[in-house]
């Protein structure tokens, strides 16, 4: 037996290196996380100025080879590419999943820590190494003799195993290396929920956010070994002359379509599901009411997240499936449309009625389930496989999944900056530049993306540098919009600083008021190095619905 | 946790309590809190070995599903190892049992160390810090040594554990035929 000492944890102060470059500190760990994806973020938001730039007017003008003459189509495509890629693996899952996930779950479930912190910081650390590879694909010998690799962040066969260079191989092993960094975060996170719950924390007693960052980990951890081993055929195929997606070796380049999207449509629900826990509480935070329909929230991102499964060929439903198969995956497409809608009106059933405070999340919160619902709605009507002959690749297509991803994922990750920047660093934001911020990114996301419905519809093919003068007036538009969002980034940037430098320090642990009532709310702010060494009792949690 | 019948614990060998094989007078089990069952943890690898054969079925044969299988075994693995090994770190019992001559504390930790304590009763003080930087901290002194217990408890769960020791000491003194201790 322990020999008895007064055995709390005496004060660490760790060095700058220590507590930074070797953390295994799940909050620590979380911020790393942020501040790494908003640092890649900008990168990539700088690839889609430069593009919206060269979309602005008809013909080519900024994107041009050497000659200064001839349009460089080659970096169109790396653009493209590297923005997926990038805001796909480097951005979103790291901020929410990441960051957010990282920082909250285990405060949220009280847990001390994660379970296991030591890969929580090769979890980071892989991620890092991955945005390192993928930055540097960008910057290699790819194909057309030039830099970069221009083959979609889908990397489909063939156009992926026969791109020149080494530039595709980077990005092969960036996305490898990140799907590593990503099992092992959900391993940890798994384990973490189902073994370290605070007692009497029963399954369906655990906040909503907890169980979206649970839901999500299963989603990567069942999803993202299908791809690791896709795009590790992919590598062979291009590097040691295996034909798994070759005709010429009997292959088929349509089942890797097959593979990847088996990922792929779990992948954007990995985006998109923290987000739905996150935003409940926000919701119900500023509404000045408890959640509306907890269990049916809970079972709806159980619901996405299995049927995200059974799905992925309505993004394939031009290569060649019988009709059978294209109906099925036509109405599986369309149930999903189910769960999803019982999560929107659980969230205006909770705002109904409450005493809604319009403060900067609440706002990015709101924004979000509207935005979030467009996307929706045209994801139903791109559902319908015959519809979709039409819409297949067109900027329609851009425009719905930039609804429920650029204006819904990167809303939620807004909206957790200004509901937690207080928490986590005991400072709070100017509400004022909030506002504008919020203003400023919602008028000119919409202005950028929703002409691209228009687009979509004249038939403007997406992945191109250059359209003819009937599509000029909605790209002038867009690009407006789109340098108004960027803008809008920047202005984040200052306000971040502001805060951390000068915010009004906060000293209300559950400053946003009693609604705002999971465990970090009674936690100091920031929070102290070690929480939750003696678990939490269940008076500090279970608040009575009222 | 605590619980006076040891459900769940393995019998311990009769030599961790100085050979004693009469019926202890009082006897309680103490291991840190854990969310996961059993059940639950075989759920959970039924689960993901179900979603990830998903895949492997409509390629069966193939040699895609050969370039499949590595990923979707390792994971399962991974995951599997990784929940026992978090239970495995927090598998740490401290049981103690009371005769009016003798009371003993073995403490098992989970890279195998146990720890063990021996005193006689009507020397052992009891004590709950209130103002101790851990709240409700319990400890135990006799035989020139003082040991915490239960530290990983709540503070409410070692205060209801230290009324219940208190009750059996004070039991164990007086069938001892001692007078009560001052």
């Amino acid at each position: 037996m322990a020999d008895a000492t007064v055995h709390a944890h005496e004060e660490e102060h760790p060095g700058f290196f220590t507590r930074w470059f070797l953390s295994t500190n799940h909050k620590d760990i979380g911020i790393l996380y942020l501040v790494t994806s908003a640092v890649v973020g900008f990168i990539s938001v700088a690839f889609t100025m430069y593009m919206r730039l060269e979309l602005m007017e008809p013909g080519v003008q900024y994107m041009l080879m050497e000659d200064g003459v001839t349009p460089n189509g080659h970096l169109w495509n790396v653009m493209v590419t590297a923005h997926g890629i990038l805001m796909m693996f480097f951005v979103v899952i790291p901020a929410l999943f990441g960051g957010f996930g990282n920082y909250f779950m285990p405060l949220m479930i009280g847990a001390p820590d994660m379970a296991f912190p030591r890969m929580n910081n090769l979890s980071y650390w892989m991620y890092v190494a991955g945005t390192a590879l993928a930055i540097l694909s960008v910057i290699s010998p790819g194909g057309n003799g030039q830099l970069g690799s221009g083959v979609g962040w889908v990397l489909y066969a063939p156009l992926s195993t026969r791109e020149a260079g080494y530039s595709t191989d980077l990005a092969i092993f960036a996305v490898h290396v990140s799907g590593a960094s990503s099992i092992l975060g959900a391993i940890n996170m798994i384990t973490t929920f189902l073994n370290m719950r605070a007692p009497g924390m029963t399954l369906h007693k655990t906040p909503l956010f907890a169980w979206s960052i649970f839901v999500t980990a299963w989603l990567i951890l069942l999803a993202l070994p299908v791809l690791a081993g896709a795009i590790t055929m992919l590598l062979t195929d291009r590097n040691f002359g295996t034909t798994f997606f070759d005709p010429a070796g009997g292959g088929d380049p349509v089942l890797y379509q097959h593979l990847l999207w088996f990922f792929g449509h779990p992948e954007v629900y990995i985006l998109i599901v923290p987000g739905f826990g996150l935003i409940s509480h926000i919701i119900s935070t500023f509404s000045k009411k408890p959640i509306f329909g907890y269990l049916g929230m809970v079972y709806a991102m159980v619901g996405i997240g299995v049927l995200g499964f059974v799905v992925w060929a309505h993004h394939m439903y031009t290569v060649g499936m019988s009709h059978t198969q294209q109906s099925y995956f036509m109405l599986a497409t369309m149930v999903i449309a189910v769960p999803t809608g019982i999560k929107i009106f659980s969230w205006i059933a909770t705002m109904w009625g409450g005493s809604i405070d319009f403060k900067t999340p609440m706002l990015w919160a709101m924004g979000f389930i509207f935005l979030f619902t467009v996307g929706g709605v045209t994801g139903v009507i791109l559902s319908q496989a015959g519809v979709d002959r039409a819409y297949h690749d067109t900027y329609y297509v851009v425009a719905h999944f930039h609804y429920v991803m650029s204006l819904g994922a990167i809303f939620c990750i807004f909206a957790g900056i200004y509901y937690w920047i207080g928490k986590m660093s005991g400072r709070q934001y100017d509400e004022r530049l909030g506002k504008i911020h919020f203003w400023m990114m919602f008028i000119g996301a919409n202005i950028t993306f929703f002409p691209q419905h228009f687009l979509g519809r004249q038939g403007m093919p997406r992945r191109y540098i250059d359209y003819p003068e009937a599509y000029a007036l909605w790209n002038e538009v867009s690009s407006w919009g789109a340098f108004l969002s960027g803008a809008s980034f920047l202005l984040f940037f200052y306000i971040m600083y502001k805060t951390l430098t000068s915010g009004e320090k906060l000293t209300e642990p559950a400053y946003w008021g009693e609604h705002a009532d999971t465990l970090e709310w009674t936690l100091p702010n920031p929070p102290p190095a070690h929480t939750f060494e003696q678990l939490p009792t269940r008076d500090m949690w279970d608040k009575p619905a009222h | 946790m605590h619980d006076q019948d040891a459900a769940g614990a393995s019998a311990p060998a009769a030599s961790d309590f100085g050979g004693r094989s009469d019926e202890p007078l009082y006897r309680v089990v103490l291991w840190p809190h854990r969310s996961l069952s059993d059940r639950g943890f075989l759920l959970v690898m039924v689960f993901t070995g179900a979603m990830l054969t998903l895949p492997l079925i409509p390629l069966a044969g193939t040699p895609v599903a050969l370039g499949l299988l590595p990923f979707l075994v390792a994971v399962p693995l991974a995951l599997g190892f990784a929940i026992r090994r978090n239970a495995r770190d927090g598998r740490l019992t401290e049981e103690l049992r009371l005769w009016p001559d003798l009371v003993a504390v073995v403490r098992r930790e989970p890279r195998g160390r146990v720890l063990r304590w021996e005193a006689n009763p009507y020397w052992v003080s009891l004590t709950l810090h209130k103002d101790a930087k851990l709240e409700n901290y319990l400890t135990l002194k006799g035989a020139g040594r003082e040991i915490e217990l239960g530290a990983f408890l709540s503070p409410e769960e070692r205060e209801a554990l230290a009324e219940e020791l208190e009750r059996a000491l004070a039991r164990a003194v007086t069938q001892a035929g001692g007078p009560a201790p001052q």
